[in-house]
Parts: C-alpha cells; sequence; structure tokens
C-alpha cells in the first residue's frame, strides 16, 4: 500500500478511490455554492417581479389577486423558495462585500459567517412558514 | 462585447449590490411610515416621481447584477461554446425584456 508521510511523522495511507460519501465540503463552499444557487433563482424570480410589479399596480383588485397567488394558489411553495434565496443571497453577499474591505477574513470568522448565512436563510424560511399558518 | 467583464464586472458587481440593498430600504419605508391600506401604500409610493426612479433604479441593478452573476455561472459550469452562446443569449434577452416591460409599467 503506498503511504504518505504527513507533518507531525505519522504515516496514513493514500485514499485507494475517491469515496464520494465520505467528502465533506467545508461550510465556506457550502454557503458559496448556496450563494450561487440562490442567485439563479433570483434571477428566474425576476421576470415573475416584473410581471407582479405591474399587475400590483393596475388596480386594487390586481394587487389583491398578487397577494392571492403569492399566499394561496401552487405557486406558494415556490415563495417560500424565493423567501430563501433572497435571505441567503443578501447575508451572503454582505459577507463577501464586508470580507472586500477586510472584514471577517480570518479562517474562523469566515467559517462562522458562512454558518450565519446558511442558518438565515433556513430562518427565514421558518419565520415566512410561520407568518402564513398564523395569518 | 466585453463592457461589463473583469475587474469593472467585479466592480459593477459590487456597486449594484450595495444599490439593490439600500434601494429596497429606501423603498420599504415610505411602505411602513404612511396611512391607509396596503394597495394604497404601495401605489402611492410606486407610483410618485422618487417611487418611480426608485423602482425603475432598482430593477437596472437587479438587470445588471443578474447579467453579471448568471455570466459568471454560466462560463464556469457550461463549457459547450454550442450550449454557452445561445444560454447566455437567451438570458440576456429576458433580462433585456424586463427592463422594457418594467418601463412600459412605470410610463
Amino acid at each position: 500500500m503506498q503511504r504518505q508521510p504527513v507533518t507531525n511523522g505519522a504515516v496514513r495511507p493514500l485514499p485507494k478511490f475517491l469515496n464520494l460519501a465520505q467528502i465533506r465540503f467545508p461550510v465556506g463552499a457550502i454557503a458559496s455554492i448556496l450563494h450561487r444557487v440562490s442567485g439563479v433563482v433570483l434571477v428566474v424570480a425576476l421576470p415573475l417581479l416584473a410581471s407582479a410589479l405591474g399587475e400590483s399596480l393596475r388596480s386594487p383588485q390586481g394587487f389583491d389577486a398578487v397577494l392571492e397567488s403569492a399566499t394561496r394558489s401552487w405557486f406558494t411553495p415556490l415563495l417560500f423558495v424565493g423567501v430563501w434565496a433572497l435571505v441567503h443571497h443578501v447575508f451572503a453577499g454582505v459577507r463577501h462585500l464586508l470580507m472586500d474591505i477586510g472584514v471577517g477574513v480570518r479562517l474562523s470568522q469566515a467559517r462562522a459567517s458562512a454558518l450565519v448565512s446558511i442558518a438565515a436563510g433556513i430562518v427565514a424560511v421558518l419565520v415566512a412558514l410561520l407568518a402564513w399558518g398564523l395569518r | 462585447m466585453r463592457v461589463f467583464s473583469g475587474q469593472r464586472a467585479w466592480l459593477l458587481q459590487r456597486f449594484t449590490a450595495i444599490a439593490i440593498l439600500v434601494l429596497l430600504v429606501l423603498g420599504a419605508f415610505p411602505l411602513v411610515t404612511t396611512d391607509g391600506s396596503a394597495y394604497e401604500r404601495w401605489h402611492a409610493m410606486a407610483t410618485s416621481t422618487h417611487g418611480v426612479v426608485l423602482v425603475l433604479a432598482f430593477f437596472v441593478s437587479m438587470g445588471l447584477h443578474a447579467w453579471i452573476g448568471v455570466r459568471d455561472v454560466v462560463l464556469d459550469y457550461v463549457h459547450a461554446p454550442a450550449l454557452r452562446l445561445p444560454l447566455l443569449a437567451v438570458v440576456a434577452f429576458v433580462l433585456i425584456a424586463v427592463q422594457i416591460r418594467v418601463l412600459m409599467i412605470l410610463t
């Protein structure tokens, strides 16, 4: 078996194959890919937002119809996806902006803020679900 | 066209990000501080002179931010030129159509 020395003098076997079940992405990588996924979700939502803008300004009935279809139709599950995407994207984006000016760039801080951005998206959906259920 | 590429795109992505956040707060402020039904407050805000500029600036910022973001994602994951270019063209078409639609709604 091939062995590879590590810095403390011990040896460990090299992995013989890529075990997908054993790969663990660092939390920063998860926040990063979710930033991309949420961004794409928001791009898809943009034409819908433009439609909602036009319909909601047309008349009080149009405004109610937009709220109705957003909160009480087949579309409603997608509304919660949108809530997640918006909140995660904003948190992860602000995290990036702060890092650009040198805030929170230490590894421990970066990991903590990545976790916060992931948690914020989940909490936002839970709050939205709660508000929707209690309405 | 390489207007929004390299460092300029990177910078524009940051500026539009900040603009979107500021415009969201500015737009939400009159909605929560004025009286009337939800429709009245929304209609008054979005059709006022300030509101039209604000909503327009919001969608322009979103369009630019979305374009740079989607372009980065497509260039990273879609490698076949035969797929890449049509995909980017469709995205550009939709984003420009959204801008025209918003412009027509607000004017």
